[in-house]
């Protein structure tokens, strides 16, 4: 390639990166602008970064909601792991009838709207008392996340030379001996990306929170989509918690952007 | 469907699929159901409620007196001129965000399958990839900041080159253009990590032999890679219009529906009457449209993952 072509690659490429960071960079020092300087007009282009007076005041108020939202993702990951991976461990490795089937079914109910689930699950809780509780929203995330987790697991339990599974079975070992000696250690890295795939979607989740919370479990999105009101925005806190909202998703995306493609495609596609 | 090591595997050995123990059978269950009946009560359950509530008036705040009203609810849904701005509004978001998804994708990821230094790419790859990881609350949020008609920057940059002050949420002709590029803007990136998974399948010798053929660079895009990435197109394609179905936080911060019906999107409405209203009976109803319509589209969608994910 010729030497112009090659700078005017790099001149694209930084230009597409900037159309998608911007924005987001833009939030980010706001977050550290006073209450004045983040209305002004020309704006304050460069914020001083030792300003937390935002991230205090807000955290002072709010920490306990951010808490909840901590508790109740990783109550929510724990949970889908453990009902997830035997699944797909013996959907994998068991021959029967409706295997298949079965398989697709889970993957489904994945595509399910949640909002079409929203005033049933909504009546069970009511009905036992469980609304505003962590227990709600740690089952309600975990069981919506759980299709996402048993396919993706799927792909990597097949990956698993099946003569490691046959050798630990002529061992002796019972199926769960096999799963949980042999299967879970081998696949390590796997669970490590789902876990944290259902660990973003459940901290990310807005909509079946705003049902089942009102305030003692509320998470921390509602408490952001509070922030905002038709008759009044609080940008300098809307923009602080958003600083601290998305800060895990994106220092996961660039640990793992290796295993995206295939954890969002359900293992259809693998990594480019 | 089996694939082929499957096949494989039965055809070895027959017979022990039908003589397995019943505590053997016991074991293997104790792997599979908890699961499936965990997914039951979120899934199916929530399903036969929805059904039936939706052939009822029901108010959420006195669940106890809710009358049977057949098929009322149907009717005034698909007379009510909201609920049908909605379905319009849904289905034009969901084409031309995915449309302009897929157009832009793809330049995007022409892009970075240009740049010949690992590291350097790999970076502003992972960099570009932010937006569809965090949620889309904060995404709604980060452009209310930006296009915000008096604070926001981007009225302010474009009052530089002499543009008036834009309404880009309040304009009614406007708004439901501003949801479906901040839309784009958050998920391009996700279509353009399947086509580079596509993409970097193509073995060099193609382009090399292209290039000697002196191919244009649509021959190119029309006889090497499109091939190449139909199938990533098609399951990105696939999963946006689920998501797409789904769209709510968006909405919800931005404009709440409005100005009057030209946002209104399938779940905000269904959101509104359930819990702005307390009609959960008519909600329902909705709801039950929006899942017919899921159910349509997941039975392509699955069929056709789980091809991929066996091939």
């Amino acid at each position: 390639m010729r030497k112009s072509n090659l700078i005017g690659s790099y001149a694209a490429a930084i230009f597409v990166m900037l159309i998608f960071t911007l924005p987001i960079l833009w939030m980010f020092m706001g977050a550290f602008k006073t209450p004045v300087d983040i209305y002004s007009i020309p704006p304050v282009w460069w914020p001083d970064f030792s300003y937390l007076e935002n991230f205090k005041a807000l955290l002072a108020e709010n920490w306990s909601f951010l808490l909840n939202s901590v508790i109740i993702t990783l109550g929510a990951t724990v949970l889908c792991m453990i009902f997830a991976l035997p699944c797909a461990f013996g959907l994998v490795n068991f021959q029967f009838k409706g295997n298949n089937f079965l398989a697709d079914w889970i993957l489904s109910t994945r595509m399910m709207p949640p909002i079409a689930a929203a005033v049933p699950l909504f009546m069970i809780f009511n009905g036992m008392g469980m609304l505003d509780t962590h227990a709600a929203l740690i089952i309600v995330y975990a069981g919506f996340n759980l299709p996402f987790a048993v396919w993706v697991a799927m792909s990597f339990f097949r990956n698993l030379p099946k003569e490691i599974i046959e050798a630990a079975r002529i061992e002796g070992c019972t199926w769960f001996q096999t799963f949980w000696q042999v299967a879970l250690p081998l696949t390590k890295s796997g669970i490590a990306t789902v876990s944290t795939f259902v660990f973003i979607f459940a901290w990310n989740e807005l909509l079946l929170a705003l049902f089942l919370t009102s305030s003692d479990a509320k998470t921390f999105p509602v408490v952001i989509s509070g922030f905002s009101t038709l008759s009044r925005t609080y940008w300098e806190f809307v923009s602080a918690a958003t600083v601290i909202q998305v800060l895990p998703p994106i220092i996961f995306t660039l640990i793992m952007q290796r295993h995206i493609v295939s954890g969002l495609t359900m293992g259809a596609v693998k990594n480019g | 469907m089996l694939d082929v090591s499957d096949a494989a595997i039965i055809t070895k050995k027959p017979p022990r699929k039908n003589t397995l123990s019943r505590d053997e059978r016991k074991v293997r269950a104790a792997f599979i159901v908890p699961a499936v009946i965990y997914l039951m009560f979120m899934s199916i359950f929530p399903f036969i409620y929805s059904v039936y509530l939706s052939f009822y008036q029901a108010k959420l705040t006195r669940l106890h007196k809710k009358f049977f009203i057949g098929w009322d609810n149907y009717k005034q849904l698909f007379s009510d001129e909201v609920f049908l701005a909605a379905l319009k509004n849904t289905f034009l978001l969901t084409t031309s965000s995915i449309i302009l998804e897929v157009v832009l994708a793809f330049i995007c990821a022409k892009v970075f399958l240009s740049l010949k230094e690992q590291r350097v790419g790999y970076f502003l790859r992972s960099m570009s990839i932010l937006p569809m990881m965090i949620t889309p609350l904060c995404v709604a949020l980060i452009f209310s900041y930006i296009m915000n008609p008096t604070l926001g920057i981007l009225n302010y940059i474009l009052s530089g080159v002499g543009v008036e002050p834009i309404s880009w949420f309040g304009n009614p002709n406007l708004a439901l253009w501003t949801i479906v590029f901040i839309n784009v803007w958050q998920w391009t990136p996700f279509m353009m990590l399947l086509m580079l998974a596509g993409l970097v399948s193509i073995p060099t010798s193609l382009y090399e032999a292209a290039s000697l053929e002196k191919a244009r660079w649509w021959h190119v895009a029309r006889w090497i890679e499109l091939p190449a990435i139909r199938d990533v197109i098609l399951i990105g394609v696939i999963l946006r219009v689920i998501d797409n179905l789904k769209l709510f936080d968006l909405v919800y911060i931005t404009t709440r529906g409005g100005p009057g019906d030209r946002t209104e999107l399938l779940t905000f409405f269904t959101y509104r009457q359930d819990f702005a209203f307390f009609n959960v009976g008519y909600g329902s109803a909705a709801a039950v449209v929006i899942l017919v319509i899921s159910i349509i589209v997941t039975t392509i969608a699955v069929g056709f993952l789980r091809k991929m994910q066996n091939a």
